[in-house]
């Protein structure tokens, strides 16, 4: 089976947009191409024209500390971002979600601009990022601005991004500080070859007794049609001490907010709904802990 | 004459290790020939329906298109290994009757033969099905109720087989039983997955035979198959195989092997098809589900002294081998255990859900699934240490087995099981019998461990009568001395290292080095019928023929012949069917024994099942290559630790919903138990080459058992259904109170 006829390997991203733009809609982005190939191969997706390899592109693939935040360019693999010591320890549920995509081989090649694109509900690359509270750099339809990661989504593998038009360039978002941190995990047999039943990442701020949630955002997918923040659940937990009266407090208000559907061949939404328990009960105390210490260690990689 | 022999007990490196590392040997998918086409198989678009018309004319217009066939092309449309009851082709005009009749999604309905894979696919779509829906039935229970949709005249409410067994006096024999345990236990689809999905060539070769190139299991069996379909003498159809990528039972029945023939018959040039991943979940059986309910009897004393069960498999639309892996779940079903009184009940079940057939272990499994479900309860229910309980009950040189006729000679079941017991890690001998040691908790209360073990036998070879024998023939050449030794057998090497055995074997009785040994495998125009690759029975069969075929080959030699040439067929000896009404029989010629011991930690919270540790404990007679029989051990575990607790075909209203291996989830390395131990004992089987039994199926068939005596070790509850998904798990556990809330 041909999956595509053309092979393009541009160095910028004013190339990329150049080739785009020649084929007119028959060309499609790709980067590390564990979904894309996919999704061609199972005729979910027509074979392209033409890819075009975002990989090779310097702004891309950038990774740099700019003051507390942290700018990531969007065809850097898992395995960068889990080899990166300074995430490892100041956006820890980034390492820990893309340390569980796949395995070593889909993690070498596989991208976190292509888990944000590829736009499903629980992306583990994304539920971080989410968590994280992170901004996106597009070119939608040749404009280039910054978008808050949420507002990217649109339904179940859609964005505002046309991969056969606009690129995803990068992401920013604030390195955890005093009294912040950040936990991932997921619920899923960790062998290497799916999406999570569920996944769930934290990242809290004590106040500086280190005694009380000041502040919490909450991702946890699937839920809904898009990734989303657990608002309802981040409010119940504000202002209370760290405990697990807190958690519970967390749990009721989940299962109030929160409604996990059934899919068909991974997990019904009973399942689901249970699992939010065992989640927020693994990531609550392990994120307020990483607050209290200020030391993190990302758990689970490459294992889970 | 000394050194022969020696080469037997000698792990010898794989004749095809370096070839399949590196990648230079070809399966069929790797290799063309020139002027080939391409052909796309039309699978059928419902589940049961009745098609009436097909119109291929856009399909024949598209450009590249060189031809379509449909069911009146097929020269006799019906194929199938234990009876003709499928159609090559569904549709009208073929002059079969009911082959118009579309059954499952297994169905095919048209071939397009192109200039290339592209354009097959694209003109494949093209072909206008006319169906008229006939009702569809799902559930086997459903099925077999009156007034159900019928869908083989042959089988009334769909019954396809019913065995019976009658033993003893089983009404009375509860009177005796101090405890009783029932149980209802349900098993699940299996897909095969093979490495390498179905892809093979048509031609016509030199001699112009209709000639197939495929992966299969059986290269006569193949050929039978095809020359019934295109009404030829067998003589005309010549199959070869080249490496092949796996099998497990998922090669017996034909995929592409008429469809190539066919083509190829029609157009006189080279056709080559590959199926997708999807294509062959969808286009070959699973292995069977099933539901069994059991109630067993034991004194206090812990001797079983009645067993009683009823088992329904869901067959799908078609046969495949359901008769064959029935036959063995209905002797299984009861165990290797002494019973006095038994009563079993075996039904097939058409429904219109994908085929189901042979699959590693051929019923072994499922019956196993129930009996040492049984066993592992009573010792519960008597307080006794489960192998206890077993050293009290097995089958022993002689004991009468349910069917009323003893094992054949060599019957080591109470040694595997003292012996797997001992080495496990996990019991003491002591002197009030065995003892189970206590097992380390991890210190987060959420993750428990527990240990459960199970046993198992299983035949060796063709069953129930069925015709069983082997050819080889062994041409020793050169003049003083030795130079070249060719042997020709046709036993399938699957990938299980059957070829590389033979040559041991021929070395062995030769007494040459494995170097001067030549094979010529699998082809129909250069070798003697040897039978399937399953029933693990090829190290047994082709030892014996290759064994008989060298002995006399070597009196040739000694007598001056040169070369030296001998052919052998090896027959062992004959056994019986099923009595209709008793199920008394003379079922088998040889058994493999196995005993299993695991280790699982179960996540309370999650559900998920991880297992720890397997021991596999296994009479082989005589292990004629050690590494191998690792191997086919640790693969066993992991294909059985998959259908334990992992692989789920979904399905609704005959439709599968996950044929992708990216929803279908089998096990990665990250699976695989931390440490999985092969004990290898050897008594030898008195009819074996060398002593040598069959083992290949043995590692599988325990392990579901094990692994839910384990994870009830763990959390205190019966799990009685698989595959163990987390969320069964967790609702099993809930229903219990055991876990989170
Ligand atoms: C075996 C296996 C296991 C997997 N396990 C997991 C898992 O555990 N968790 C998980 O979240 N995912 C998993 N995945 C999915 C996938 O690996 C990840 O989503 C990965 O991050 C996708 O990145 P990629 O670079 O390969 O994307 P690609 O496949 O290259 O692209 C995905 C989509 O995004 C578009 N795209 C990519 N980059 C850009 C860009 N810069 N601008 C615009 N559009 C772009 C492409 O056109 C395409 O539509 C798995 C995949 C496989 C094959």
């Amino acid at each position: 089976m041909t999956l595509w006829n053309y092979y393009h390997t541009p160095a910028s991203v004013d190339e990329a947009l150049e080739l785009l733009r020649s084929y007119a809609g028959k060309a499609r982005v790709i980067a590390g191409g564990t979904d894309l190939l996919l999704d061609i191969r199972q005729g979910h997706l027509p074979p392209p024209e033409a890819l075009i390899d975002i990989t090779r592109i310097g702004e891309l693939c950038d990774l740099h500390q700019d003051g507390d935040w942290l700018v990531l360019g969007a065809g850097v693999t898992h395995t960068r971002i889990v080899s990166t010591d300074l995430i490892a320890a100041r956006a820890t549920c980034l390492v820990e979600s893309c340390g569980v995509v796949g395995g070593p081989q889909v993690r070498n090649v596989g991208t976190l601009g292509g888990n944000v694109a590829h736009a499903l509900p629980a992306g583990d690359g994304t539920t971080s990022l989410v968590a994280l509270d992170a901004e996106a750099e597009v070119i939608l339809d040749g404009e280039r601005r910054w978008y808050p990661i949420r507002e990217l989504f649109v339904g179940p593998g859609m964005s505002l991004l046309d991969p056969t038009r606009d690129l995803l360039i990068r992401f920013r978002f604030k390195l955890s500080g005093p009294y912040e941190a950040t936990a991932f995990k997921r619920i899923m047999r960790p062998q290497g070859v799916a999406l999570p039943i569920l996944g769930c990442a934290a990242w809290v701020r004590l106040d500086e007794s280190g005694e009380y949630y000041a502040d919490v955002r909450l991702c946890i997918g699937p839920v809904d049609r898009v990734p989303v923040r657990a608002e309802a659940v981040e409010a119940a937990l504000c202002g209370q001490p760290v405990g697990s009266d807190a958690v519970e407090r967390a749990i009721q208000a989940a299962h109030e907010g929160l409604h996990p559907r059934t899919s068909r061949y991974r997990a019904t939404a009973e399942y689901r709904d249970e699992m939010i328990d065992v989640l927020l009960r693994r990531v609550l105390p392990l994120a307020a802990e990483r607050a209290q210490t200020g030391q993190a260690v990302p758990e689970g990689v490459g294992i889970e | 004459m000394e050194q022969k022999n020696l080469l037997i007990g000698q792990s010898v490196r794989r004749m095809d290790a370096v070839g399949k590392v590196t990648g230079e040997t070809p399966y069929p998918g790797d290799i063309d020939l020139p002027d080939q086409l391409w052909m796309k198989v039309r699978f059928s678009d419902r589940v049961h329906a009745r098609v009436t018309a097909i119109d291929a004319s856009r399909a024949e217009a598209y450009p590249g298109v060189v031809a379509v066939f449909t069911a009146k092309d097929v020269p006799v449309n019906e194929y199938g290994l234990s009876m003709p009851d499928q159609p090559v082709l569904c549709g009208p005009g073929s002059g079969k009757e009911g082959a118009d009749i579309v059954r499952c999604v297994s169905d095919q309905v048209a071939l397009v033969v192109a200039e290339t894979e592209e354009i097959a696919a694209a003109a494949v779509k093209l072909i206008d099905i006319t169906y008229e829906d006939l009702p569809i039935v799902s559930d086997i229970f459903e099925a077999m109720a009156d007034g159900a949709p019928q869908l083989h005249a042959h089988a009334p409410n769909n019954i396809l087989i019913h065995y019976k067994l009658r033993h003893g006096d089983i009404d009375s024999a509860w009177d005796q039983a101090d405890v009783i345990v029932e149980g209802e236990y349900r098993t699940g689809y299996q897909e095969h997955a093979y490495l390498q999905p179905e892809a093979g060539l048509g031609y016509i070769d030199d001699e112009g035979r209709v000639t197939v190139l495929v992966a299969g299991q059986w290269v006569h069996e193949d050929r039978e198959q095809v020359a019934h379909a295109l009404g030829l003498p067998e003589e005309q159809v010549r199959i070869i195989y080249p490496a092949i990528g796996g099998a497990f039972g998922g090669r017996e029945d034909m995929s592409v092997q008429i469809t190539l023939a066919l083509a190829a018959m029609k157009l006189r040039r080279p056709i080559k098809i590959i199926w997708s991943r999807e294509e062959s979940m969808i286009g070959h059986h699973k292995r069977h589900p099933m539901v069994i309910r059991a109630r067993w009897g034991a004194t206090r004393e812990g001797r079983v002294v009645a067993a009683e069960a009823t088992a329904y498999a869901d067959a799908g639309g078609y046969a495949y081998t359901t008769t064959k892996v029935l036959g063995n779940a209905h002797l299984m079903v009861s165990g290797p255990y002494e019973i006095p009184n038994v009563r079993v009940d075996t039904y097939g079940v058409y429904t219109n859900n994908i085929p189901t057939g042979a699959f590693r272990g051929f019923g072994g499994p499922q019956g196993a699934f129930a009996a040492e479900g049984q066993m592992n309860k009573l010792a519960e229910a008597l307080n006794m240490d489960p192998v206890e309980l077993r050293a009290l009950n097995v089958l022993r040189e002689g004991s009468l087995m349910s069917v009323g006729s003893p094992l054949p000679p060599g019957v080591t079941l109470d040694k595997v099981l003292a012996e797997g017991a001992a080495q496990s890690g996990y019991w003491q001998s002591t002197e009030d019998g065995w003892k189970r040691l206590p097992v380390e908790q991890p210190a987060n209360p959420a993750r428990r461990r527990g240990v459960g073990m199970a046993m198992g036998f299983k035949n060796v070879g063709f069953s129930f009568g069925a015709p069983e024998q082997n050819w080889a023939t062994v041409e020793i050449h050169g003049g003083a001395e030795i130079e070249r030794v060719v042997v020709h057998e046709a036993g399938a090497d699957v990938g299980q290292g059957a070829h590389t055995v033979f040559v041991q074997m021929v070395a062995a009785a030769t007494g040459v080095p494995i170097e001067k040994v030549e094979l010529i495998g699998h082809d129909t125009a250069y070798t003697g019928n040897s039978g399937s690759t399953s029933a693990s029975r090829m190290t047994f069969m082709a030892g014996n023929a290759i064994k008989g075929a060298a002995e006399l080959a070597m009196e040739k030699w000694q007598h001056e012949e040169r070369p030296a040439i001998a052919t052998y067929q090896y027959r062992p000896p004959r056994t019986t069917a099923y009595d209709p009404e008793t199920g008394q029989a003379d079922p088998n010629f040889a058994y493999g024994y196995m005993a299993q011991f695991v280790e699982v930690e179960v996540d309370l919270e999650t559900g998920q099942v991880e297992v720890v540790r397997v021991v596999s404990a296994h009479d082989v007679g005589r292990a004629i290559n050690p590494t191998q029989i690792e191997g086919q051990v640790e693969g066993g575990v992991i294909q059985a630790l998959g259908y334990a607790i992992m692989e789920d075909l979904i399905t609704q209203d005959g439709r599968v919903l996950n044929p992708y291996l990216s929803t279908y989830l089998i096990p990665t390395i990250w699976d695989v138990p931390r440490e999985v131990k092969s004990v290898i004992l050897e008594y030898a089987d008195p009819r074996g080459p060398w002593g040598a039994r069959g083992m290949a199926e043995m590692p599988f068939i325990p392990l579901a058992p094990a692994i839910t005596a384990a994870v009830c070790d763990a959390t205190g509850v019966w799990i009685d259904r698989i595959p163990l998904t987390p969320e069964r798990v967790v609702l099993s556990l809930r229903e219990q109170g055991i876990g989170a809330i």
